[in-house]
């Protein structure tokens, strides 16, 4: 969001005379601008910082949240790196992150640039409707998906055998229920990043537009040449927050296919990392080695968003 | 109309109670009100109005924490550190990692637990008492077990109908499995829900021991019995009379409804969920006995913390609600099977039927089923090693699993769970 308000801070800089520096003024004043940014720093030292640090320290033991706890130094880390599932729940996040989050930002880049159409009737009702998905319930829309995508009941299947295809059962192979959540994910964010697309698209000059058509631009040239490098900034932005959330992806797979607990199916086939972590968390009660899960996933979200922003980035500045 | 009106009642006497409750907490310690714990969907409101009308000097606070996992994730946060209840239910799955730490606790026996001892079942009451004899939990229902079947499916396929002369169609497993051959030959259709659920989870739970031996030692991997139940689920699904869908999914519920399969195990608390899973179905159930003719799966038990602020008030409700005569009236309202073997012979219990279920004696049927039951030790590790063994199979009917490899695959995936 910075990003996009950059010009607006730098304005403020130019025109803040200096002549206020120089005024003597109560150290209450000088205080007051750290006090009122106070508030929210408190809650974030408690609900936020203080967690994630105490979630480090808790890993470094065998604890039991209502028994005993030994400390057991890099122990569980240990037993990570030999642990199938824990490989398992790597490949399933990364898949299905890939899966939900490139299609996801291309369709989003297509649909804002269709929908700042010069030409579009109506267009706050279509702007507004691209984003019904977002304000509706995620364990509605995965009960909803569940039953689509069903092995002998499901409309997708229903399709595919009025096509001569016979039936797939989606939930239960690895890709099919990769795909699955991929869609529901896709399905949930695409309209949100779309706004956000729109919104920066709507600060790009109509006369750039009309200027490129009178030069004789197709819509594909338009988009290519300035659709996409005025929306770069906040390109990086939704690269960056949907690798975060992509990563962290819990409530479609807990609630997707129930059937064998917190597992996402009887073969781990869709267990994401959030959800090995909470089934060994607060399925097992092992609170150390749920801890040990959940510094993993932090690291890991850490350099792949890093890795994803430095990658953006250099494509922004070799483009330019 | 009514139901919404009953429930904005309840929910203002709750509200109210709560009020006075923490108004009391202040000052009052000695108040005789005390806070409950208890899962949703199984009306524990129903016997928490019985005790308020009989008791309307005890403010009785009922909080419906969620299911019955979530239940005991929160009073395991609670133990660990928060406000506990004075009373709490705890499912029996969830049981044995409580009893790891009974000094969380209560022990009942203080109370007077027992002298009550002979009231209770004494295989299910034994798994609730720690080695050395510490009462810390009340059995509050067993889940008795038999198989629902479709009656009008039955007569289609040119079986009998007749809930007595079917239980006599399966003494074994084995009879039951051809039972399901001659099905599928007459109606092309499957039998069974699936077996991972419908056979091998009723089956395991009939031996003598589970997946710990005499000296409560792991012993899931040479258990001949484990290994019985186990072959003997990859065997049934191999004669093709499973419809392969896993309990409680969406299609499981959608093939209940449309009479895709004829045959369900049904232990006692499953009863409800084929009611309000297949509505449309009533009248065209019945229950016949269990293959093997006896077995338990599921059941709860009545806790008190260490910490809570009233375990007088709470014990007090154990003993009126939980006795022989308080789990009758229970059973008739709400038809959980009552733990206290000397109500099975009472003729309210024994004449009790169901008409969603073709009228069909429910209590004579079910308690039949736990009276025989040899107890076995159940440890904290059972859930998991249980679910993975579910699961492998599971896998094998959905085709990921070679049935061949079934067994090691299974064995690895309980050692990998038991170890992380």
């Amino acid at each position: 969001m910075t990003i996009t308000l950059s010009p607006a801070p730098a304005a403020e800089a130019t025109s803040r005379p200096g002549r206020y520096r120089h005024t003597q003024q109560g150290w209450r004043e000088r205080l007051a601008p750290y006090a009122y940014v106070a508030p929210f720093f408190l809650l974030f030292f408690v609900f936020g910082l203080f967690p994630l640090l105490f979630t480090f320290y808790v890993a470094l033991f065998d604890w039991d949240p209502i028994g005993e706890r030994h400390f057991v130094g890099l122990a569980n880390f240990a037993q990570l790196v030999h642990d199938p599932r824990f490989w398992g729940a790597m490949r399933n996040t990364f898949s299905i992150w890939l899966l939900s989050t490139v299609p996801q930002l291309l369709i989003a880049l297509g649909v804002a640039h269709l929908l700042n159409h010069v030409r579009l009737r109506a267009a706050t009702l279509f702007r507004m409707s691209v984003l019904v998905p977002y304000v509706t319930s995620v364990a509605a829309t995965t009960i909803v998906f569940a039953q689509l995508f069903d092995r002998d009941y499901g409309m997708l299947n229903w399709f595919l055998e009025l096509l001569g295809f016979s039936h797939v059962d989606f939930t239960a192979s690895v890709w099919g229920s990769h795909f699955m959540i991929a869609t529901m994910v896709a399905w949930r964010w695409t309209g949100y990043n779309t706004l956000l697309y729109l919104a920066s698209l709507q600060a790009v000059p109509r006369a750039l537009f009309e200027a490129a058509a009178v030069d004789g631009a197709n819509g594909w040239q338009q988009f290519r040449h300035i659709t996409v490098p005025a929306l770069r900034p906040i390109i990086v932005f939704t690269v960056v927050t949907s690798t975060i959330g992509g990563l962290q992806i819990f409530t479609e797979p807990l609630l997707v296919n129930p059937v064998g607990g917190l597992t996402c199916g009887a073969a781990r086939q869709c267990q994401t990392l959030t959800l090995f972590l909470y089934e060994q968390g607060f399925g097992r009660f092992h609170f150390g080695y749920g801890a040990a899960i959940a510094v993993v996933l932090f690291v890991m979200v850490v350099i792949v968003a890093t890795i994803n922003y430095l990658l953006v980035t250099r494509i922004r500045s070799e483009r330019r | 109309m009514k139901r919404l009106i009953n429930t904005a009642a309840v929910v203002a006497t709750a509200m109210l109670l709560a009020s006075a409750c923490s108004a009391g907490s202040g000052g009052d310690s000695g108040s005789s009100g005390f806070e409950f714990w208890s899962f949703t969907g199984i009306n524990q409101k129903a016997d928490v109005e019985v005790y308020r009308k009989a008791h309307p000097d005890v403010p009785v606070k009922l909080t419906e924490v969620g299911s019955t996992t979530e239940t005991a994730q929160a009073l395991t946060a609670a133990l660990a550190g928060g406000k506990v209840p004075d009373l709490v239910l705890i499912q029996g799955d969830d049981l044995p990692k409580f009893m790891r730490s009974p000094e969380n606790f209560v022990d009942l026996s203080t109370l007077g637990a027992d002298k009550m001892k002979g009231d209770y079942l004494d295989w299910v009451l034994k798994q609730s008492t720690t080695a050395d004899g510490k009462v810390i939990g009340i059995p509050t229902d067993v889940g008795g077990m038999a198989v629902a079947y479709r009656k009008d499916l039955f007569q289609a396929a040119g079986l009998p109908t007749d809930r007595d002369q079917v239980s006599k169609l399966w003494p074994t497993w084995d009879a039951f499995a051809e039972v399901g051959k001659q099905y599928v030959r007459a109606t092309g259709k499957p039998f069974l829900d699936n077996t991972p659920t419908s056979i091998f989870f009723q089956a395991v739970n009939q031996g003598t021991e589970r997946y710990h031996d005499a000296d409560h030692k792991l012993s899931y991997d040479r258990n001949p019995q484990v290994k019985a139940a186990f072959d003997l689920t990859l065997k049934v699904f191999g004669t093709g009379i499973s419809a392969k869908q896993s309990s409680f999914s969406t299609g499981w519920t959608a093939g209940m409804s449309k009479g895709d399969f004829a045959v369900v195990s049904a232990p006692s608390w499953m009863l409800n969920s084929i009611r309000t899973n297949a509505p449309g179905t009533a009248g065209k159930w019945d229950i016949a006995t269990i293959p093997g003719g006896s077995g338990n799966w599921g059941g709860s038990y009545l806790a008190i913390p260490k910490r809570a602020k009233n375990p007088r008030a709470a014990w007090a409700y154990i003993t009126e609600m939980q006795s022989p005569a308080g789990q009758l009236a229970h059973f008739l309202s709400q038809g959980s099977l009552p733990t206290t073997p000397s109500v099975y012979t009472d003729p309210q219990l024994v004449g009790r039927t169901d008409p969603f279920f073709s009228d069909a004696p429910i209590g004579r049927i079910y308690t039949q089923s736990v009276v025989n039951i040899k107890p076995f030790y159940i440890g904290p590790d059972d859930a998991t090693i249980g679910s993975e063994l579910l699961n492998t199979l599971t896998s094998v009917e959905q085709g990921k699993v070679d049935p061949a490899n079934a067994w090691d695959t299974a064995l690895t995936n309980v050692r990998n769970a038991l170890r992380g």
